[in-house]
């Protein structure tokens, strides 16, 4: 009986314990954010964001000094043209805050705390006013100081993405399946356009307007006079941003499918590669090569044909969309030996940055 | 393995139940009560089967032969358990069976809420996981993300209720008081101060409130609709039965009450 008492009593623990470790806490963990200029790379990994200098792959600063459990970053971090790096906590601290890029000093007097939900998405700066989404599903608007400058918008859903302009309007998806549509110079709404499925990444900015991507599998085409048309399909959810690059739209989905879409007649250039697994994020074109980043772990060049012209495994999962900074190519992996790795457009690692513990 | 036998079925079930339901606000909450309902009728049998053996590893306890091999062999553990076995064979007793139906819960337990964790996909990365989670036949980009509301809570959070600048846990409370009752109610009576089946059963009526509103305090709102809807059913089961202890509600009411036989 003491057996059975003492059978029962640790089954109690280890259930706690069990269900402790599968998590408890919202948004405590993700893959990284990463964005670059051409002097440095800032990469936001859980509990610090850091940068580093391009040239060499070393630190230069980290933020903040000491690690605070209720602050996590996440969202890829949005360089201004007037000095500043913005981000969002996902922790259950939703404070949004400014940092000096060179020093990784904060900028404001005390960062943004209104919004009720986690930084997910990164936030548009257009004409000096900050378009921030959260998750939840309200856009904050704020001036280059960090002041509200007007009352949130309620957009539904929770907003992952960030917002994308085509110098006239802002576009913002949600993962309620709706594309939002606001005209910054009245604050006005448009009418939501219904995408069929949760987009929970940003459109791409074309010059006829603009291309979306969701989980209903499909490319839509969506412009400012009403026109809103399936292009094109893929075989499995959407998740990155589709990139938009002389006339040609390239995209992945979630089977690991990769697409070249000709939008001057809407058919498919190529559509027959598949290397190995799940792409989230968006496919890099830098001259005539297209950089793509898969869960498995691969990072590949390709050429404007869909050709494999090299193939790296820099170890971890990717899931963040590569950046280009001078002549390197930056992949962020997760779940890694490092946080971050260089390559020329050959295919040769420059250097890799493992942050310092 | 956990992932392919627990998680996925689990998830898609809820998945499934969300979606018939007609996913909008409130519906989780809905899916996760019909989620429970379905797991108490499965393990319906089973839990019979653990009253019925509770019951009669209680009437053990007051056996005149029984009572006479504890004093017999005392000092030989060996040989008492030989001749506990014995006599379990002779009665037709399973010693585990009160045991089987607790074993059981666990995994539904800990895979529930890991479901409702990956079905609730809060982070991109939870969202990517319940991608690979969903079963082909699904079409579940109609209803991702799920609507986490079911009245004043978000199932995903830890729950409490604002009053006067305090946040009070609510749904916490009430777990412990549903899992405090559902014991007190099966838990047997015994005319014998050496009972260790009514001894166990005394110091589980104080931990498991304890643990499962620690649970409700501290994780997804969820897994606390599960506690109580699965309490209320155990209630109601045990109740139908004939066998609740009712007494047991009130101060010292299972001090002196005679064993109650079949």
């Amino acid at each position: 009986m003491k057996t059975k008492k003492l059978t029962l009593f640790f089954l109690l623990i280890l259930g706690a314990l069990i269900i402790s470790a599968c998590s408890g806490q919202p948004l405590t963990n993700n893959f990284p954010g990463l964005v670059a200029d051409a002097d440095r790379a800032y990469i936001s990994t859980g509990s610090f964001i850091y940068a580093i200098d391009v040239q060499t792959g070393n630190q230069v600063w980290s933020y903040p000094e000491k690690a605070d459990g209720e602050l996590l970053y996440y969202a890829n971090p949005v360089l201004t043209e007037d000095g500043q790096l913005l981000i969002g906590s996902t922790g259950t601290n939703h404070a949004f805050i400014s940092l000096d890029p060179a020093t990784g000093q904060e900028k404001w007097a005390e960062p943004f705390s209104g919004a009720k939900g986690a930084w997910v998405a990164s936030p548009l700066v257009f004409n000096n006013t900050i378009y921030a989404p959260n998750t939840d599903g309200y856009l904050y608007t704020l001036d280059m100081n960090g002041k509200q400058v007007a009352e949130p918008i309620e957009l539904g859903g929770a907003l992952w993405s960030a917002p994308v302009t085509d110098g006239t309007y802002i576009y913002i998806n949600s993962l309620d399946h709706h594309l939002h549509i606001l005209n910054p110079s009245t604050g006005k709404l448009a009418d939501p356009i219904d995408l069929g499925g949760a987009a929970p990444d940003s459109p791409a900015v074309g010059t006829e307007g603009i291309y979306v991507g969701s989980f209903e599998s499909n490319i839509k085409h969506i412009t400012s006079n009403g026109k809103n048309e399936v292009i094109a399909s893929a075989s499995d959810w959407i998740w990155g941003t589709p990139t938009y690059d002389n006339e040609t739209l390239y995209y992945a989905d979630l089977s690991g499918n990769i697409f070249s879409l000709d939008l001057s007649n809407n058919r498919q250039n190529w559509n027959t590669l598949k290397p190995d697994g799940p792409i989230t994020a968006s496919l890099l074109v830098v001259d005539d090569q297209i950089y793509v980043a898969t869960e498995a772990g691969s990072f590949i060049a390709l050429d404007r044909d869909g050709k494999i012209v090299w193939e790296k495994t820099p170890g971890g999962k990717i899931y963040t969309t590569p950046v280009l900074s001078n002549d390197l190519i930056l992949v962020a992996p997760y779940q890694a030996e490092f946080a971050l790795a260089a390559y020329d457009a050959a295919g040769k690692q420059a250097w890799t940055f493992t942050p310092s513990k | 393995m956990w992932e392919l036998i627990i998680i996925q079925p689990l998830t898609n079930l809820l998945l499934w139940i969300y979606d018939t339901l007609g996913h909008g606000p409130h519906m989780f909450g809905l899916a996760i009560i019909l989620f429970t309902v379905l797991i108490k009728l499965i393990t319906w049998p089973l839990n019979a089967s653990q009253v019925k053996g509770a019951q009669a590893m209680q009437e053990l306890q007051n056996d005149k032969e029984w009572q006479e091999i504890q004093k017999k062999y005392a000092k030989d553990r060996e040989k008492l358990a030989q001749e506990q076995m014995r006599i379990y064979r002779e009665k037709g007793i399973n010693p585990f069976a009160s045991c089987l139906p607790t074993l059981i819960q666990f995994p539904i337990i800990i895979g529930l809420y890991q479901s409702i964790i990956r079905a609730l996909s809060v982070t991109p990365l939870d969202m990517l996981k319940l991608a690979r989670t969903v079963y082909p036949f699904q079409n579940v980009e109609n209803i991702i993300p799920l609507n986490s509301t079911f009245l004043w809570m978000d199932l995903g959070r830890p729950e409490s209720v604002q009053i006067l600048g305090f946040a009070l846990p609510t749904l916490a409370v009430i777990v412990a008081l549903t899992t405090w009752l559902q014991t007190r109610l099966t838990m047997p009576t015994s005319s014998n101060p050496n009972d260790q089946t009514a001894q166990m059963t005394k110091m589980m009526g104080i931990y498991m409130p304890l643990m499962l509103g620690w649970f409700a305090l501290n994780f997804a709102s969820g897994i606390s609709v599960y506690f109580i809807i699965s309490n209320i059913l155990g209630i109601v089961q045990y109740a139908a039965t004939g066998r609740a202890n009712w007494s047991n509600l009130l101060p010292g009411g299972n001090k002196t009450s005679p064993v109650k036989k079949k």
